[in-house]
């Protein structure tokens, strides 16, 4: 004998259709509190995305970074060095270590080529290299252990810089020129510089390295690696440049598990090796996945959070409306009263109406995060992440919201005596 | 067969502290098919009378048979069953929802007691051509005149086929032409065989009524058998 729910939904689309601004008005706040939730969860979402991207892009979360420590205060002594006998005895203090690639940078060279020329990053790495960063060469071969025995006069190529120089020729076997310039002060306090050219073979071209654009007007942000040349690293502080030494230190785990433990082990060994100063960080990927993952946990509850109180209040404000609407309704409600309409009926007829005012916001909210995420991701160039699963939440949240804040209107309608009903004006 | 039998009925409202008995012991029987007036002062206790026979409201005391079911027994939820079904209210106000069109005001009760929108559709086409607006379906309330308002109402009050019409002041607002359409309508559906209760003021609209009954404080003073 009770009206359906398909009735109920029926008469609240008619009752919110001849109030539209109100309706509207009423679901102002729902809308910005789903609207925020959403863009929220979506930018952060977007920024993990990314972040997992660039790591995956680095060589996985395995691996274990030993960089200058830029915090470190440098004017109390000690530099962020590292020489060969102190990265071969940490080579071999972590037999455990699937990969060690220590890395020498020289910075922008010029690289010339039959009259050509390109200034290309130049660092002076280890064999290991491609294990570390999980590149290989695309044509010809990387570093091997003999080029760094015999300290060989070879490079292979990042793709940009081998195009550059090479064009549509295929580079390997091929002769390019690096200019190095040394600067020393001489031993009466003199300013030096030489400047000196060698001859190095290419042996290899490394392979085109992309990544969805972001972070860089849409181009390709791991282009700088494409633009990168590799000499052995033996070359590099014998022959090219004899006064540059190791700053950088890439080590790559079996697995992520035992990453956290080796990366505690590496870190013992550098602040051994140096005196118990704090000249490197050491780091490892896994480790600040998590980290980030935290972070960001932190902040996406802290944001929700914010948008839950803005719904709450949006909520609030939708149930002062209700009890409003229905006081001017009161004689309508009399008249169904009269006519046979139960208190249930009544009940159902108010809470179906908060609950579609409130999901119409749900979906407006939606809606223009979308909007909103569509803008934010054009001018500020940042991936966004809107998943099907943070729809659902919003939706479901914003049900919720009408069916609390509906329940005390709804009753209040219910209740009403049908007498005094009638006799309201 | 009596349609309605009160006896003793009681009605006290409580106001603040002050206990004010609005109905002492009232006796009333109304035949089925009768067509009657109910008449007396404000104050008289007449409307709350109109209350507890629309099942609106429910006695302090004694017993109301309505169609020979004890409906003064019956749980304040399952009143809005019977009013559905057995009453037809015609008001002072017409009480029609102005954002509805006038087939969906007469669909109304339809819709509470649970019928199928086709049988409701229809249903209510053919109640509203029977008051002569047929051609007013898709009109909302505040389009039509004050007569034409009052025959939505009684379509309305007479489409799930009630046991009682009951009509509070149904003229009150009507100009003498329209308030005599709308007393010819009365008149046809008492001749048709329904039951049609009556309050009014007005002793020529008091007349067309097989019999007057009169209330003063809270009890009936004359026309009490039925004629």
């Amino acid at each position: 004998m009770a009206i359906s729910l398909a009735e109920s939904v029926h008469i609240g689309f008619s009752d919110i259709w001849t109030r539209k601004v109100r309706s509207i008005v009423t679901i102002f706040g729902i809308i910005l509190g789903v609207m925020s939730i959403m863009v929220v969860l979506a930018i952060i979402n977007g920024m993990n995305q990314s972040t997992m991207a660039w790591m995956m892009e680095r060589g996985g979360l395995s691996r274990i970074d030993v960089q200058r420590n830029w915090g470190y205060d440098f004017s109390k002594g000690g530099k962020a060095e590292f020489d060969l006998k102190e990265i071969n005895f940490i080579r071999s203090q972590i037999p455990e270590a699937a990969a060690f690639n220590p890395k020498v940078g020289a910075g922008e060279m010029e690289l010339t080529q039959r009259g050509k020329s390109y200034n290309a990053d130049l660092s002076g790495v280890m064999p290991d290299m491609t294990l570390v960063d999980e590149w290989q060469p695309e044509k010809g071969r990387f570093i091997k252990h003999i080029d760094i025995e015999q300290n060989n006069n070879v490079v292979v190529l990042g793709s940009t810089a081998a195009r550059e120089l090479f064009g549509s020729r295929d580079p390997i076997g091929k002769e390019v020129g690096v200019r190095i310039e040394t600067q020393s002060y001489t031993s009466t306090g003199e300013f030096e510089s030489t400047l000196s050219t060698h001859q190095l073979t290419v042996i290899g071209v490394m392979s085109e390295k992309f990544m969805e654009g972001n972070g860089g007007f849409g181009g390709n942000p791991l282009e700088y690696r494409n633009r990168q040349a590799f000499v052995p690293i033996s070359t590099m502080i014998n022959k090219l440049s004899p006064a540059l030494k190791i700053t950088e230190l890439e080590i790559k785990a079996k697995d992520t598990e035992t990453a956290p433990a080796l990366r505690r082990k590496v870190e013992e060994l550098v602040l051994n090796l140096k005196q118990g100063k704090r000249l490197f960080m050491v780091a490892s990927a896994t480790e600040q996945m998590q980290q980030m993952k935290q972070s960001s946990m932190i902040f996406s509850s802290i944001f929700v959070m914010i948008a839950v109180i803005s719904l709450l209040v949006g909520g609030i404000v939708i149930m002062n409306i209700m009890l409003a609407s229905i006081k001017e309704r009161t004689r309508e409600i009399g008249v169904r009263l009269a006519i046979g309409a139960r208190r249930r009926d009544i009940f159902v007829q108010f809470l179906v109406q908060t609950v579609m005012i409130t999901s119409l916001g749900g979906v407006l909210g939606i809606v223009s995060g979308y909007a909103i995420l569509d803008l934010v991701a054009g001018f500020l160039d940042i991936k966004v992440a809107a998943s099907m699963q943070m729809i659902w939440v919003a939706l479901m949240v914003s049900v919720g919201v009408g069916l609390i804040f509906g329940v005390f209107p709804a009753v209040r309608a219910g209740n009403l005596d049908p007498v005094l009903a009638l006799r309201e004006e | 067969m009596d349609v309605i039998r009160l006896s003793r009925l009681v009605k006290d409202y409580s106001l603040g502290k002050i206990k004010v008995r609005a109905l002492c012991g009232l006796d009333l029987s109304i035949t089925k098919g009768e067509f009657v007036a109910i008449m007396g002062p404000s104050g008289s206790g007449k409307s709350t009378l109109m209350h507890i026979i629309g099942c609106l409201d429910r006695p302090t005391e004694g017993e109301y048979y309505l169609d020979e079911q004890l409906v003064s027994a019956v749980p304040k939820s399952e009143l809005a069953q019977i009013r559905n079904k057995k009453i037809g209210f015609v008001f002072q106000s017409f009480n029609l929802l102005p954002h509805l069109n006038i087939q969906k005001n007469v669909e109304l009760p339809l819709m509470y007691s649970g019928d199928s929108l086709r049988k409701r559709t229809q249903r209510a086409i053919e109640i509203l051509a029977s008051v002569g607006l047929s051609d007013r379906l898709k009109h909302k309330p505040s389009e039509l005149s004050g007569g034409q308002r009052q025959r939505v109402a009684i379509a309305r009050a007479i489409v799930n086929n009630p046991s009682i019409l009951l009509a509070d002041e149904p003229t009150g607002n009507l100009d003498s032409q329209s308030g005599g359409d709308i007393l010819e309508i009365f008149n046809r559906l008492h001749k048709d065989g329904n039951t049609v209760i009556m309050v009014t003021h007005d002793p020529a609209v008091a007349a067309r009524a097989d019999r007057i009954i009169r209330i003063m404080d809270g009890a009936i003073v004359d026309g009490n058998i039925a004629g």
